[in-house]
């Protein structure tokens, strides 16, 4: 026996790029935000191949989750196919050699920028959501540090004022995508800025989403079987797009989440921001035998 | 397939990436050479903003990216965080450093004496136009002084703290991997002193010139007196595993040391970083010493200005609006119309009866 049959041969690359500091500082700051749900844990952060704020820090959970039997999905605004989600795909294909899919059904692992799949996700599934800025107190309170002291009073006075002050001015809230929610009770997160359609999809679900940003450093997590309400007052419900009735122009799809197509006529086409869903729906149309799986929404709503 | 004209995202990546580099030409070790003799200022602030000391990687980086100087710093930092830390070398001290230049606004001489050593401070900024009609610009040669001033030289703010003008700094003794890297942790607030030296010498310089300028002209407390400017080389001194220390070999730095007038005694404020980079050492030792007492949320604030001066942070995020955000404004469209429909609906509806 001799040391150089007990060594690796020298590679330039760690695998999943990360060196294995940074994979283990990743792994336990992921076990803690796993174990206090919704709340952010400080991380290094390193820098990897692509700019800041391009995903880079889903791309460093994604780096530390993945082997070569992971099956990897990569959307970017519900897309596979956009070129920032070809783009992480390919990288984590290259520096992993792990299978890539754009089935929702099919995949281990799925990398996402602001949008939750249409498909229900199960519990042997990772949901990893590339988040530009995980502070909710943002608006309301830009300092990080008195932002984290308030996060430890548990202390979102100023977060539900905003919400009033919207539905006083405009007569509702006016909160987009990344709508504040509470997790299991404690912290209010920012659930990236997926859509409020999204929101209600991480409620008590049974898959894992681990939420992380790069450029600012943090990680927080959405456990299985948590709950994550938004925040909304008694008499004011909470509400989703108004998409429900929207049919794809190109599958016929209907009742999901729509991208609104603006037409040379003045008027506006839809189609379905899931792409991977829309190309099922065509497929099955045609006639070739392509499973979808059961969906979150029904006839676009949300069963209770 | 209806959706197939939507795929095709990497072929267009494939594409854009090949048009954008055919419009630079082939790379070769003759341009990298080249951009690192010609260049040694941006090379200087690439490596600086990069915390990497490598001309020659710098110089690839430069060239790769046509000079885009963001992109250039991302790629050197990317490339550093695959390297392992293989040691800590000692501290490196301000009388150890051997000095190129070293001026101070604060005395007229100082212990060691002032050296202008290379500088176009007081060039006329005028083009040589003369080189485009086909004329070689070769420098008037340098004719060495008499006395050739020491190589090394004592810091003023050492003057300064015998004179009981200045509470000189605490030395600090942490060593070796104990020396807090904020490469490896996140920075925190309050921030370590550590991460926040660090911080600001990976700052992006044109950042910290902004918020430091702002500080200058008075949005800032402390007005900055240049105690000590110095361009030098370090001598890396690595402690070999059989215990034996030995030269690494030469980095080039620039530190500034301001001080302000704060009651009976001056404080001080410190910057360096690797390169030479005058104009970001002055300003960012300037956030420095306005941070102290800062209020929160003001452009002084460590938090701000170490935040908002992380120019591989700001730069992406920046470019990151080029990314489709469509189920956002979406989202923001279906609150603005339903919002409208309803201010519509209420303005349509009959007074009620006093």
């Amino acid at each position: 026996m001799s040391i150089k049959s007990l060594t690796k041969e020298w590679e330039p690359m760690a695998y999943g790029f990360l060196d294995a500091s940074a994979k283990r500082e990743i792994r336990r700051k992921t076990l803690k935000a796993i174990a206090v749900p919704g709340c952010q844990m400080p991380y290094a952060s390193r820098e990897v191949p692509m700019a800041r704020g391009w995903g880079t820090g889903g791309l460093q959970i994604s780096c530390t989750l993945i082997n070569p039997q992971t099956t990897v999905k990569v959307i970017d605004q519900g897309a596979d196919d956009s070129v920032n989600a070809a783009s992480i795909r390919r990288f984590l294909s290259r520096v992993s050699g792990a299978p890539t899919t754009m089935d929702t059904l099919k995949a281990d692992l799925i990398q996402s920028r602001h949008r939750i799949p249409e498909e229900k996700l199960r519990e042997d599934q990772v949901l990893v959501l590339q988040v530009p800025n995980p502070e909710p107190l943002r608006p309301v309170q830009p300092n990080m540090s008195i932002a984290r002291q308030m996060h430890a009073d548990a202390d979102y006075g100023r977060m539900w004022l905003q919400l009033y002050e919207q539905i006083v001015r405009s007569g509702r809230v006016m909160q987009g995508a990344s709508y504040p929610s509470l997790v299991h009770g404690r912290f209010v997160m920012t659930p990236s800025p997926i859509p409020r359609w999204d929101v209600p999809k991480m409620h008590m679900a049974k898959h894992l989403t681990i939420l992380s940003a790069g450029r600012e450093k943090r990680l927080h997590a959405v456990p299985p079987f948590a709950r994550v309400e938004p925040l909304v007052f008694d008499d004011v419900p909470y509400r989703v797009e108004d998409h429900g009735d929207l049919t794809c122009t190109r599958s016929g799809a209907k009742g999901y989440f729509m991208n609104e197509i603006p037409q040379d006529d003045g008027s506006s086409t839809y189609e379905v921001s899931d792409s991977e869903l829309g190309v099922k729906t065509i497929r099955q149309r045609d006639g070739e035998g392509t499973a979808i799986g059961a969906t979150w929404y029904e006839e676009g709503r949300m069963p209770q | 397939m209806a959706y197939v004209a939507t795929r095709g995202g990497e072929r267009a990546i494939e594409q854009s990436q090949r048009l954008y580099r055919e419009e630079m030409g082939a790379i070769t070790p003759e341009r990298v050479n080249e951009l690192r003799q010609a260049m040694p200022y941006l090379i200087d602030r690439v490596m600086g903003e990069a915390s990497l000391y490598d001309e020659d990687l710098a110089a690839l980086a430069l060239a790769q990216t046509g000079g885009e100087l963001y992109e250039a710093t991302l790629l050197l930092r990317a490339w550093r965080t695959t390297q392992p830390r293989l040691a800590v070398a000692d501290p490196v001290t301000q009388d150890g450093l051997f000095t190129h230049r070293r001026i101070s606004a604060a005395f007229k001489d100082i212990p060691g004496g002032q050296v202008l050593g290379p500088t176009l401070d007081y060039a006329h900024r005028i083009l040589a136009t003369e080189v485009l009609s086909g004329e070689t610009h070769v420098p008037d040669p340098v004719t060495p002084a008499a006395r050739p001033s020491p190589a090394h030289q004592p810091s003023v703010a050492a003057w300064q703290a015998e004179n009981d003008l200045l509470t000189a700094a605490k030395p600090d003794q942490t060593t070796g991997n104990d020396i807090p890297d904020v490469t490896r942790e996140p920075l925190l607030f309050p921030a370590k002193r550590a991460h926040t030296l660090q911080s600001l010498a990976r700052a992006e310089t044109g950042g910290v010139l902004a918020l430091g300028y702002a500080a200058q002209r008075g949005y800032g407390q402390a007005h900055p007196t240049v105690n000590e400017l110095r361009l030098a080389e370090a001598e890396i001194k690595v402690k070999h595993p059989r215990g034996t220390t030995f030269s690494a070999g030469r980095v080039k730095l620039s530190q500034a040391e301001v001080v302000n007038k704060k009651g009976t005694q001056l404080e001080l404020g410190f910057a360096a970083t690797m390169g030479w980079n005058e104009v970001k050492v002055i300003a960012a030792a300037t956030l420095d010493v306005n941070s102290e007492g800062a209020a929160k949320g003001s452009a002084t604030e460590e938090e701000f200005f170490l935040y908002h001066t992380e120019g591989v942070e700001s730069s992406g995020f920046c470019i990151h609006f080029k990314l489709p955000h469509y189920v956002t404004f979406q989202s923001s469209l279906d609150a603005m119309r339903d919002a409208k429909a309803k201010k519509v609906a209420k303005d349509k509806a009959p007074e009620p009866a006093e």
